[in-house]
């Protein structure tokens, strides 16, 4: 009676995908996801004007930021490393990429490892305190990160780029994919759907690896360090090691989830990394649920596609379309809006949008009995 | 020597100011355990209501203050009762997460509201020019400064010679005695709220004089003055005001003979010093933490 539902040993515990539900939701996830932006992007126009192209615009923004998010879970949700360094690091990414690409003119793809590099030894600095200090204390350490970064950042800007932003040209398709070349020095990655491509593989390899690294001894080390970190010294985890190296990857990935996002919108300026920068990612785990990758995709892709939806549902509905406040205070609404949504998820459902998920997924699995 | 004093005595009421926030920092931190992130936001609050009490409707200062107290409190035991009551026990992170997440909520209110266009500081105190040692410093950076320390004195008195700041400490220092002796600790949760918010709001009409421009960038106000926490010690009452002196002098020393742009980072350049040579701050009690 081999059942594919039993485990029978570790290394079928240890794959990624280990049901068939679940390999039939990788299938499905595949395919629309190759196929979603050739629907995006073929010029059809939804009923009630739904903002169709806009969408894409969401997905490559909520692709780059599903990295950082998920960085950011790797360290808070599966380490308990409580650090509010994300903004200063995603600024990092940006400083750095600013430095190489547009001032030096490095081409992209030397650029994107680079800043994961240099990230990774900003992680071991941003680590220091973590070694020494936990909890809410740890916290006020890291708070200070992004007001040093943004000094850094301000300081470069003034003397490199002067009161203009920083222009970031179109990356190009390296030279040797011959079938994608337009002509003298490859193709320009110039538009949403041409991004789409180029980030999706990016981002789909950075959950993998993080992932990957969640399977891990290391992974597993995490883990006793968020339970206890002087216990887990005794049981042969060194928790200055498991530190050090957390914020090495998720700051790499951060570091670089800047870089990405840099090039992607292609101009950065002074305004561009408010204190508000910080919070975001905050409501994007929070939203989406700690200690999971499935939280950080579904609260970037929720944080960047509610205020769409919000503006469509808002425009199109015949009373609320007529009330000029809501209009021209759009923006402002929408963060009171995740602000509430913030505690009210806290409050009332700890795990987010992906525990919310998962209930539905197992009401569904026990169906006759879950009523 | 004329830029010295100066900036010391407009240092020495911009820690006042911190010394305020902190103080309401620590109030909650010490019966709760709960780091209250969204204090600059209710800084701003406070500032903007007594904005409209004093510059609108011509309300003389003190009054304007009480006001602005009493609304705040209000409102803090509305955040005790309607959220934070629901959150005991869970971890810290989920806490201060709730916190930024009211944050959010103010910044959002206070922007449809009052729109984010800069208002000129208020002109509830009086601004004449004392001289001192060849120096000018306006008369309200004294008033500040001096009610502060008044407020902070009679906390201090408070919880050491009143009942109900017996009642507080007793809380703060064990939950499980303390209710066993009778103590309700869920009322002693909601004064604490309704003191730190009090707080909050009196220092944010006190900053609404000093700032340059009211606009959201006062809710900074409420980060900064986590380092004066840290540096006075997250559980000391008396650690507050020192802390607080201690970060607004040195920043407005630094913003001073540096330029501006230095300002963001002193008070974060002492927290983390201060992290490192004494995490527990400079009257506050070591935390205990078990393996």
């Amino acid at each position: 009676m081999a059942r594919e539902k039993f485990i029978t040993d570790y290394r079928q515990d240890m794959r990624i995908i280990r049901t068939r539900p679940q390999r039939v939701w990788a299938i499905i996830i595949t395919v629309v996801l190759i196929a979603l932006p050739f629907l995006l992007n073929n010029g059809w126009t939804p009923p009630l004007n739904f903002p169709w192209v806009a969408w894409l615009t969401v997905l490559n923004l909520s692709l780059t930021a599903i990295i950082g998010a998920a960085a950011f879970n790797l360290l808070v949700g599966n380490t308990g490393q409580v650090s509010l360094a994300h903004a200063g690091l995603l600024i990092f990414g940006t400083i750095i990429s600013g430095l190489f690409g547009p001032l030096f003119g490095w081409n992209f793809w030397v650029v994107l490892p680079l800043t994961m590099i240099t990230g990774a030894l900003a992680g071991v600095v941003i680590a220091l305190p973590a070694l020494r200090l936990k909890g809410l204390y740890l916290l006020l350490a890291t708070l200070g990160i992004y007001y040093f970064a943004y000094f850094v950042y301000k300081w470069f800007l003034v003397r490199n780029f002067g009161f203009i932003p920083i222009i970031y040209s179109f990356p190009t398709v390296p030279e040797w994919f011959p079938w994608l070349n337009e002509g003298e020095g490859g193709l320009a990655i110039n538009n949403n759907f041409r991004w789409y491509w180029t980030i999706l593989p990016i981002t789909a390899l950075s959950l993998l690896f993080m992932s990957n690294v969640i399977r891990t001894s290391e992974g597993r080390a995490f883990a006793a360090v968020k339970a206890r970190d002087t216990a887990s010294s005794l049981v042969g985890v060194s928790p200055v090691k498991s530190k050090l190296l957390v914020f090495m990857v998720s700051s790499a990935f951060v570091s670089m989830s800047g870089a990405l996002q840099s090039y992607f919108l292609s101009a950065r300026e002074e305004a561009s990394y408010p204190f508000q920068t910080t919070l975001d990612y905050a409501i994007m785990i929070v939203l989406g649920g700690f200690s999971s990758i499935l939280g950080a995709v579904f609260g970037a892709l929720f944080f960047y596609g509610a205020p769409v939806w919000i503006d469509w549902i808002r425009q199109e509905t015949p009373v609320l379309r007529d009330i000029n406040f809501l209009y021209s205070y759009k923006s402002e609404i929408n963060l009171a809006v995740f602000g509430f949504l913030i505690v009210f998820v806290l409050v009332r459902s700890p795990d987010g949008l992906s525990g919310a998920w998962k209930r539905v997924k197992s009401y569904f699995a026990k169906w006759p009995y879950s009523l | 020597m004329e830029r010295f004093i100066t900036l010391l005595a407009s240092g020495l009421s911009l820690g006042a100011v911190y010394a305020l926030v902190s103080l309401g920092f620590v109030l909650v931190f010490k019966s709760t355990r709960v780091l209250n992130l969204a204090m600059g936001e209710f800084l701003m609050i406070g500032t903007y209501i007594g904005y409209f009490l004093i510059t609108h409707l011509g309300l003389n200062f003190i009054p304007a203050l009480l006001i602005v107290a009493a609304v705040m409190g209000s409102l803090g035991l509305f955040v005790h009762y309607g959220v934070m009551r629901n959150l005991v026990g869970r971890p810290f992170f989920a806490i201060v997460l709730v916190t930024i997440g009211i944050a959010i909520i103010i910044r959002g209110i206070i922007l449809v509201v009052a729109g984010p266009i800069e208002r000129p500081r208020m002109q509830g105190l009086s601004s004449s020019i004392v001289n001192i040692g060849g120096a000018q410093v306006e008369m309200y950076n004294f008033i500040i400064l001096g009610t502060a320390l008044l407020l902070v004195l009679g906390f201090y008195l408070f919880f050491r010679s009143s009942r109900l700041g017996l009642h507080m400490r007793a809380v703060a220092e064990n939950l499980q005695a303390s209710s066993a002796m009778g103590i309700s600790p869920d009322r002693i949760y909601a004064l604490a709220w309704f003191i730190s918010l009090a707080m909050a709001g009196a220092g944010g009409v006190f900053f609404g004089h000093y700032t340059a421009a009211i606009d959201l960038n006062i809710a900074a106000i409420g980060i900064r003055a986590a380092p004066a926490a840290i540096v006075g010690g997250l559980d000391s009452v008396e650690g507050a005001i020192v802390g607080g002196l201690i970060v607004g002098t040195l920043e407005q020393m630094g913003a001073g003979y540096f330029g501006a742009d230095y300002r963001d980072i002193i008070p974060f350049l002492i927290l983390t010093i201060m992290l490192y040579v004494k995490p527990a701050g400079l009257f506050g009690s070591p935390e205990l933490v078990r393996i």
